[in-house]
């Protein structure tokens, strides 16, 4: 297609590099109604000690993390309610990898997906002035003040009360910091009637890239997937007649997805769970924060490894072998439309009959039909309005 | 399909394999849920197996057990003298006894050891060779299978092969299933249980393989509502993406190795392939010096020679 046409970004030196994940706190001031951490609370910190051993073990087997580049990634419940802690790792991880000559020293980011809440509290904005150029940061923002204010609530006793305006105050310094930055945005049932209008509001406020999409759990209604082929398609008019692809981007619309895929060619697992590396505050690895303690509703979590001992590589061997076909029941490979039809490996996992990571849960199947039809109307109108556009007559041509 | 049952008769009846019978308990199967279970094994068309403790089992249990054709399986210390006798196969847990054992030809042995037991009783087995039919050894340490102890493992292997081919060549065919299931094999021949073998536990019910019902694991179903494996695939070839690519052929592919070491019952972990890789590669020496002696043997046989020990290693995604 064109390239008029405003593409996804795609992550910094995605493929390229090695993701390790810090589990700072588990702690938040928001209590979203939608979030997969059921096990948050407040007493979870990573200590000094624990991150530091973490970063030494990982250092140390350079060996085992041959990627050209690193992600250094700070998640939570909320990561900047421990910017002292992150300054302080990300102080010596610079020094360390200085000191020892690591491939990863001239080849890292630091990354931070945040609620946006103290964004522009002095420690924060230090800690982003001092590392800016190797920093990548997304707010998530839903949308709209009442689509935002539906899920993400402030934390604690009393009516319930949305974070809509603690966070939007924060968009126009981080746009200036990082005009390229984007959103998540993820759709639950109930969210469904904003879809529409929380794209357009994200646009409006400056976000470029909107990443947003439907949670894999099976939380789906009767008529939610008729309600979200009606949304994407009147969102698909709003951005095809007023001009905003040109500009904006939003991961709903893609011309990859709905293809069948081949059994054998296209065999890749999803995700990049195993390829990861997450840490809590106990010191304990996971293949990806999904498989931590806090993130799983029905099962154990799966610890690969700690500080202390190490990796045990047989504990990633699944997560190191498992392909698409291995783990999809026979309606998705035989899917015409199974392209882009997208899963997350923990939640397979808690799902799951058994405690396995080979079934894939497939709560989102009807969801992803009713994105494919919508995704469909989207590329035709937009291809037959370019090519409208493409054959109208200019000025200078003169009709004999 | 389920094809095989096996049902050890008590909590201490006796291990074929690389579980350890549950210590401390000698609780017995009741003979109501056996005779149910050996009903339905009839009806499913089933092959028993039973496992016996050392000291027996009672009247009413030996009455119920002869109502089905089926494998005895028993410990090779069994007071029973009668069931000893008539067991299919005698299983050794130590070597106490093994030199003064009156091996048959037909019966089948079992000798459950560690790593380093085993290498040190190359002489024992060398002499045990010329005495059965069939050996089969089972290493109960799989998962402390390190490096250090490969090099050792491959010798004593090898130093196997001349006796193996002394016994061919005078008509002699032992099966030892560490060297020679490899050479007879056209393809997996693993353990297979939760695919095609099941076990019916003294608590009545139904369970993947004895090592998951000792080792705690919740049962598979119970006698009243017959067993429901859930994610079946997970036990069948075509869905362990390590093993599927594998020719260790012999390979026991135990599933409970499997969970223990990856957490998943279709993944081995690294010490199970690279045992496993030690033996194949000794079976082609084998084969090799076995044609040495016997020009033509085994002629379509071809095993090749391969550069890994884990097949994981091939496998990029
Ligand atoms: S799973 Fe199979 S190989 Fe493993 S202990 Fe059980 S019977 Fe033996
Ligand atoms: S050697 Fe490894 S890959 Fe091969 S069958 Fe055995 S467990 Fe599977």
């Amino acid at each position: 297609m064109d390239s008029i046409i405003k593409d996804l970004d795609t992550t910094w030196q995605d493929g390229e590099s090695k993701n390790i994940t810090f589990i700072v706190t588990k702690d938040c001031q928001l209590a979203c109604k939608y979030c997969y951490l059921v096990g948050k609370n407040e007493k979870e910190r990573m200590t000094w000690e624990v991150a530091k051993a973490a970063v030494d073990y990982i250092l140390a087997h350079e060996e085992d993390f041959q990627e050209p580049s690193v992600v250094w990634d700070f998640i939570g419940g909320e990561p900047f309610l421990e910017i002292d802690l992150i300054d302080r790792i990300c102080d010596y991880i610079k020094t360390e990898t200085f000191r020892l000559n690591h491939h990863w020293f001239d080849s890292y980011r630091f990354s931070f997906s945040t609620n946006g809440i103290n964004y522009d509290s002095e420690k924060v904005q230090r800690f982003i002035t001092k590392n800016h150029s190797h920093i990548s940061v997304g707010i998530t923002i839903d949308g709209t003040k009442r689509k935002h204010d539906l899920n993400r609530i402030w934390k604690g006793d009393g009516p319930e009360k949305g974070s809509y305006d603690a966070v939007v105050k924060n968009i126009p310094l981080w746009l200036s910091q990082f005009p390229e930055g984007s959103t998540k945005v993820t759709i639950s049932s109930a969210d469904i009637p904003y879809i529409r209008e929380s794209v357009l509001h994200l646009y409006s406020l400056g976000i470029k890239e909107v990443n947003i999409n439907v949670v894999f759990e099976d939380v789906w209604n009767d008529g939610d997937d008729k309600l979200f082929e009606e949304q994407l398609t009147l969102l698909a008019d709003d951005i095809i007649e007023h001009g905003l692809y040109k500009n904006y981007a939003c991961s709903f619309f893609s011309e990859a997805i709905g293809k069948p895929l081949d059994a054998q060619l296209d065999n890749q697992n999803w995700c990049g769970a195993g390829k990861m590396l997450s840490i809590d505050a106990a010191g304990n690895f996971y293949p990806c924060t999904r498989f931590a303690g806090y993130s799983l509703r029905n099962k154990r979590p799966i610890i690969i490894g700690n500080i202390t001992d190490g990796i045990d590589s047989n504990k990633l061997r699944p997560f190191l072998t498992l392909d698409r076909t291995t783990q999809s029941p026979q309606k998705c490979i035989d899917c015409e439309i199974a392209s882009g039809c997208a899963w997350c490996q923990g939640e397979n996992y808690d799902a799951a009959k058994t405690d396995t990571i080979f079934q894939r849960s497939t709560a989102i199947c009807k969801m992803h039909y009713a994105r494919v039809r919508a995704n469909n109307y989207y590329w035709n109108k937009l291809f037959r309005k370019e090519e409208l556009e493409a054959n109208k007559p200019t000025q200078s041509v003169n009709p004999i | 399909m389920i094809k095989y049952l096996i049902i050890p008769l008590s909590d201490n009846a006796v291990s074929f394999c690389h579980y350890n019978a549950r210590k401390g308990s000698s609780a017995t199967i009741e003979t109501e849920t056996l005779r149910k279970a050996l009903i339905w094994a009839m009806k499913e068309n089933l092959s028993v197996q039973f496992l016996y403790p050392s000291e027996g089992v009672g009247k009413n249990i030996e009455l119920i057990i002869n109502t089905i054709d089926h494998t005895d399986i028993v410990p090779a210390d069994c007071r029973d003298n009668n069931r000893l006798k008539g067991a299919d196969i005698v299983v050794f847990n130590t070597w106490d006894g093994i030199e003064t054992f009156g091996f048959r030809p037909d019966q089948s042995y079992i000798i459950r050891t560690t790593t380093e037991i085993l290498i040190n009783h190359r002489d024992g087995i060398q002499a045990l060779l010329k005495k059965v039919n069939r050996l089969n050894i089972v290493v109960t340490d799989v998962p402390n299978f390190n490096p250090e102890l490969h090099n050792g493992y491959q010798e004593f292997l090898e130093s196997l092969i001349p006796t193996i081919v002394e016994e061919y060549s005078s008509g002699h065919m032992v099966q030892l299933n560490l060297l020679t299931d490899r050479i007879m094999l056209t393809g997996m021949n693993n353990c297979n249980a939760g695919n095609e073998s099941l076990t019916l536990a003294p608590d009545g019910n139904f369970y993947t393989c004895p090592a998951f019902y000792f080792d705690g694991f919740p049962a598979v179903g119970t006698t009243e509502q017959g067993p429901d494996i859930k994610n079946p695939q997970l036990y069948r070839l075509s869905h362990a993406p390590i093993c599927r690519i594998c020719d260790a052929y012999q390979c026991k592919r135990c599933v409970w190795h499997n969970q223990q070491l990856t957490f998943e019952v279709n993944t081995p972990g690294k010490q199970q392939c690279v045992m496993a890789h030690i033996e194949r590669n000794a079976s082609r020496k084998l084969l090799e010096a076995l044609r040495k002696a016997m020009p033509g043997f085994m002629s379509e046989t071809i095993i090749q020679e391969i550069k890994y020990l884990d097949p994981f290693d091939n496998i990029k995604i």
